[in-house]
C-alpha cells in the first residue's frame, strides 16, 4: 500500500511540475504572441490600443529621456511614462529579478548594450526584444546594431582638461602612464559602468596595436610581467595615475574644476559644454582614443503596456520620417544616429576619430579575467587611499 | 478506570500548557515623533529587528507636538508611562535645555544625561547652490563662477522665459530666510568674507575673535544681495515662506525656481523626482569682486537620540534598547536599512562617494524617503565614520547621498580648515538676522552710513 502511494505521489507531482512548465511556457508564447511585436501598425492604431493601458514604465541609463518623456506625454493626451533612471548594472539586475519573481514592473529598458552584460544576462535569455517597425527599421545605417535594437551611438573617449590646455598635450595613448599625471586622470570604475568597460575589454583585444604603440612611444618592446598581456600592461601603468569614479558626470567635473588633466567618459557629456564644462575631446591619438558604444532599447519581455511600449519607441526613433521630438535630446554634440535620416548631433563623423569597437563575443569568453584583473585595480586603488 | 484516564489527561493538558507558555517580555513604552519618512512603526523592520534582539516589547507612542520643550513640559507634568523618548526628524532637543529637566531624566554614565545619535551627516560643505542647467541651456548661459555672472544669468532667467509659458512667473534666485542653509543671502556673503552663521559670524581659527559682520566687506556684500533683491531677482524677502513652501516651488512642474541653497537637495527635492533632480546642477562657490570665494563648514555634531526618564520603572530595560541601539550593527539598520536587501559591506571593488575606500555598498537608498525599514534618523545611533566616509553609489542618479556628496567634494576645497571656532551667541546671531533681513529688503540701507552705525551698535551690546 504504501509503495503504491509513494509511486502515485511520484507521477501526481510530475504530472504537477510538468504542467507548471509547460503553463510557464504557454505563458510565454501567450505573451509574445499578444505582443506582436512584428506586426506594423500605424501610431494612430498604437495610441488608441495604449490608451486602455496602464503607466508605461522604462528603466533608462540616461537622464535625457526625461525631455522625450515630457515631450511624448504632451504629444499623445492620456498616457503617461515613469521613468526609473539606473546605471547599466543595476539596470540590469532589476529586469532579471522581474522576471525571477514574476513583476510586471518594466516596460522598456534603455541601456548601454556594449559589454557583453546586456547580450549575456538579457537579449540571449529573451528577457528584453526589439522592436522595430520596417518603416524605421528601413531608414537604418548599414551595419549598424547586431540585434537591431541600438537607437544611438556613442563613444567611450579620452578628454584633456581644454581650460588648461590649448589642444591636447599627448600623441601617444602610453603617454598617459607618465608620472606627471599621477593624480591627473579621472575615470569611472569599468565595474560599474558598462561603457567604460567595453572601452578597457576593446583595448585588451588590442594587443598588438598597444604594442607598436609603446615601440613608437620609447623605441623599445614593451615587456608585460608572466601571465600578463601588454594591455594588461598598459591598464596596470597608468591606474597608478588614476583616480576612479562613480561615473562620467564626475570625470567632467573633474576636469572642468582643474582637478584632472585628462578623463575618460562618454562622448555625449561633451554637450555639458553648453553649460562652461572644459572637456576637450581627443579625436586623434596613437593608437586609438575612444571605443563606439551604443544604447538599445527594448522590450521588456511580459510588459503589460505593449502598445505603449510601441509608440514610446517609435517616438524615440523620431517616428518614420525621424523628424519626430522624441530623439531631439539625443540630436547633441557626441552622439550619432543610427539613422541615415537623421543628422548626426555630433560635428565630426566617427570616421574622423581613432576608433576601436568591442567584439562583444570575446568580451563575454574573457569576462572573469576581465573582472578579476579590473577588481585588483580598484582594491590597489581603494588601498592606496 | 475511565475516571482515572480523564483526570489524567486533565492534568497532562494543564502540564503541557504550562509548558508551552513562554515568559512574556517586558514591555518598553517609547515615545517617538511622527515622521511622514517611515510607512508604519508597528511593522518597521528596525523596530521589529530591535524587539527581537533585546528580547523587549516596544510599545510605541507616537509624539505628534513639533515642539520638544512642550512635550518634554506636558510629559513630566502628568503621569504618563513612558519608559524612553526618541528625538529625531524636526522634534530635537539641545544637550542645555535638557538640563532644566535633570531630575526627571535618568542618567547615564557619569553626567550625560542622554543617548547620542551620531551619523546621520558628515561634516563638511553645508550650503550648496543649484542651478537650472534647463534654463542656462535654453537661454544659451554657462554656469556662473562669480557673482557679477550669477547677476547676469539671474537677469536672464527674469526675463528670458525660460520656462515657456509666456509668463513672467519665474523666480531667478528662492530662498527662505529661516534656514540659514535655504538662504541665498548667507551663501553669496560668502563670496565677500568668511560667513558662518551658525557661530555668529565669527571668523575661524586666527580670525575667531573677529566679527565678520562688523567688516565692511560683509556690508559691500549686503549691498550686492540687496542689489538682486531690488532687481527681483532674489525671492527671499518674504519671512512666512517655510521650507515646505519652497520645496512646493522646486518641484513644480510648471519649472519656476532658477536657483535656490540647500545643505541636500533631498531637504527640497521630494523622492522619487528624476526629472525634477535632473533639472538642477550644482555650482561651485561664487567668486566676488575682491576674488573671495568660501564654502560654508558645517560640522554635523552629536545631536541628543533619546532620553530615559527619571521615574521609568523599567530602566535597566530602556538601557538596553539604547545601548543595543547604539551598537554597530543597529546602527547600520537605522542608517541604511536591511543588510544584503538595502545595502552591504563592500568587497572592495567599487568607489565611494567620498572618494575614500569604499565600504557600504547601498542598494536601495531608504534615507530620506518614505520608507518602513528604518527610523529614518530618529533615535540614537553610532555610525563609524568608515561606513559613513565609504558610502558608495547605488548606480541611481536621484540618489541623493550621490547627489549631494559629489557636489560637497567639489566644495571642499573652499571650505576652512577645521579648527577653531567661536561659540554661537545666540542673542547676538538673532539681532544680526534681522538686522541682514532688514538690509537685503531695503527696510534699513545698507549703503546709510548712519544706519550701517545703529546697526554695528545693535550688534555690541550683545558681545
Amino acid at each position: 500500500m504504501g509503495r503504491i502511494f509513494k509511486k502515485l505521489t511520484a507521477v501526481l507531482l510530475t504530472l504537477l511540475l510538468c504542467t507548471g512548465c509547460t503553463k510557464e511556457a504557454a505563458n510565454m508564447d501567450r505573451w509574445l504572441e499578444t505582443a506582436a511585436l512584428d506586426a506594423q501598425e500605424s501610431p494612430q492604431e498604437l495610441y488608441e490600443k495604449a490608451l486602455k493601458e496602464d503607466v508605461l514604465i522604462v528603466y533608462t541609463v540616461s537622464t535625457r529621456l526625461a525631455q522625450t518623456k515630457e515631450s511624448f506625454e504632451a504629444a499623445y493626451p492620456g498616457l503617461t511614462v515613469e521613468l526609473r533612471d539606473v546605471r547599466s548594472p543595476s539596470l540590469i539586475e532589476a529586469v532579471e529579478q522581474n522576471h525571477e519573481k514574476g513583476n510586471r514592473d518594466c516596460d522598456v529598458v534603455l541601456c548601454n548594450d556594449n559589454s557583453g552584460e546586456f547580450k549575456q544576462r538579457l537579449t540571449d535569455k529573451g528577457l528584453v526584444y526589439p522592436y522595430l517597425p520596417e518603416d524605421i527599421a528601413a531608414h537604418r545605417k548599414e551595419g549598424v546594431g547586431g540585434d537591431g535594437a541600438s537607437f544611438l551611438l556613442e563613444t567611450e573617449m579620452l578628454f584633456y582638461n581644454s581650460g588648461k590646455f590649448d589642444s591636447c598635450p599627448i600623441r601617444n595613448l602610453w603617454e598617459l602612464t607618465e608620472e606627471k599625471y599621477r593624480g591627473r586622470i579621472y575615470m569611472p570604475n569599468p565595474l560599474n559602468s558598462f561603457s567604460t568597460y567595453a572601452f578597457c575589454g576593446a583595448s585588451m583585444q588590442k594587443e598588438t596595436e598597444l604594442a607598436e604603440a609603446y615601440r613608437r612611444y620609447s623605441g623599445k618592446e614593451a615587456v608585460p610581467a608572466e601571465g600578463e598581456n601588454v594591455a594588461e600592461l598598459f591598464w596596470r601603468k597608468v591606474a597608478a595615475n588614476i583616480v576612479f569614479t562613480n561615473s562620467s558626470d564626475e570625470v567632467v567635473e573633474a576636469l572642468s574644476n582643474g582637478e584632472a588633466d585628462f578623463g575618460l567618459c562618454v562622448s555625449s557629456k561633451l554637450r555639458l559644454c553648453e553649460l562652461g564644462y572644459t572637456l576637450g575631446p581627443v579625436w586623434e591619438l596613437d593608437p586609438f582614443s575612444a571605443c563606439v558604444t551604443s544604447y538599445s532599447v527594448m522590450i521588456a519581455r511580459d510588459s503589460a503596456n505593449v502598445n505603449t511600449a510601441k509608440l514610446f519607441i517609435r517616438y524615440l526613433y523620431g517616428e518614420a520620417d525621424g523628424k519626430g521630438e522624441g530623439f531631439l535630446p539625443f540630436r547633441s554634440e557626441g552622439c550619432w544616429s543610427v539613422r541615415e535620416d537623421v543628422e548626426d548631433g555630433a560635428s565630426v563623423p566617427l570616421s574622423d576619430i581613432d576608433l576601436i569597437y568591442v567584439d562583444q563575443d570575446a568580451l563575454i569568453q574573457s569576462k572573469e579575467r576581465m573582472n578579476g584583473f579590473w577588481s585588483g585595480i580598484i582594491r590597489e586603488s581603494g588601498r592606496r587611499e | 478506570m475511565r475516571k482515572a484516564g480523564l483526570v489524567l489527561l486533565v492534568w497532562m493538558l494543564i502540564f503541557a500548557g504550562g509548558c508551552g507558555t513562554t515568559p512574556r517580555p517586558s514591555v518598553l513604552h517609547v515615545a517617538m515623533p511622527v515622521s511622514d519618512k517611515i510607512q508604519d512603526v508597528d511593522s518597521n523592520y528596525y523596530i521589529n529587528w530591535l524587539e527581537e534582539k533585546t528580547g523587549l516589547e516596544l510599545e510605541i507612542t507616537m509624539i505628534r507636538q513639533r515642539s520638544s520643550g512642550e512635550y518634554l513640559e506636558a510629559l513630566f507634568s502628568s503621569d504618563a508611562d513612558i519608559d524612553v523618548v526618541l528625538f529625531g526628524d524636526s522634534f530635537t532637543v539641545q544637550e542645555e535645555e535638557l538640563e532644566k529637566y535633570a531630575e526627571q531624566i535618568c542618567p547615564v554614565g557619569d553626567a550625560l544625561c542622554y543617548y547620542n545619535n551620531a551619523g546621520s551627516r558628515l561634516s563638511g560643505a553645508g550650503q550648496i547652490l543649484w542651478i537650472n542647467s534647463g534654463w542656462l541651456k535654453k537661454l544659451g548661459l554657462t554656469i556662473p563662477s562669480t557673482t557679477e555672472e550669477l547677476r547676469e544669468v539671474l537677469r536672464a532667467f527674469r526675463d528670458g522665459d525660460p520656462n515657456g509659458n509666456g509668463l513672467a512667473d519665474e523666480i531667478p534666485l528662492a530662498g527662505i530666510r529661516g534656514s540659514y542653509a535655504s538662504s541665498p543671502t548667507e551663501f553669496l556673503l560668502n563670496s565677500f568674507v568668511y560667513n558662518d552663521p551658525y557661530h555668529s559670524r565669527y571668523g575661524v581659527n586666527g580670525e575667531a575673535e573677529t566679527l565678520m559682520a562688523e567688516t565692511e566687506a560683509f556690508r559691500e556684500g549686503l549691498a550686492f544681495v540687496h542689489g538682486l533683491y531690488a532687481e527681483g531677482l532674489l525671492d527671499e524677502g518674504c519671512s512666512a515662506r517655510s521650507q515646505r513652501q519652497l520645496c512646493e516651488l522646486v518641484n513644480s512642474p510648471v519649472d519656476l525656481v532658477g536657483a535656490f541653497t540647500t545643505a541636500s537637495v533631498s531637504d527640497v527635492i521630494y523622492p522619487g523626482n528624476p526629472e525634477i533632480l535632473a533639472r538642477y546642477v550644482y555650482a561651485p562657490p561664487l567668486r566676488g569682486s575682491e576674488g573671495v570665494c568660501n564654502a560654508l563648514y558645517t560640522e554635523n555634531r552629536p545631536r541628543v537620540g533619546a532620553i530615559i526618564t527619571g521615574r521609568s520603572p523599567r530602566k535597566e530595560e530602556a538601557a538596553l534598547l539604547l545601548d543595543t541601539m547604539c551598537g554597530e550593527e543597529a546602527s547600520l539598520i537605522a542608517r541604511y536599512g536591511e543588510r544584503g536587501v538595502d545595502w552591504d559591506y563592500s568587497d572592495g571593488t567599487d568607489v565611494s562617494v567620498y572618494e575614500g575606500p569604499s565600504t557600504i555598498v547601498t542598494k536601495n537608498y531608504l534615507w530620506n524617503t518614505l520608507q518602513n525599514k528604518h527610523l529614518n534618523g530618529i533615535g540614537p545611533m553610532d555610525v563609524p565614520l568608515r561606513y559613513r566616509e565609504g558610502v558608495t553609489w547605488n548606480g541611481v542618479n536621484s540618489d541623493t547621498e550621490y547627489v549631494d556628496g559629489h557636489a560637497r567634494m567639489a566644495y571642499e576645497k573652499y571650505l576652512p580648515e577645521p579648527g577653531r571656532f567661536h561659540e554661537e551667541n545666540a542673542v547676538l546671531s538673532a539681532c544680526m538676522d534681522e538686522w541682514i533681513g532688514d538690509f537685503v529688503s531695503g527696510r534699513k540701507d545698507v549703503g546709510s552710513d548712519a544706519e550701517w552705525e545703529e546697526y554695528l551698535k545693535s550688534l555690541q551690546q550683545f558681545y
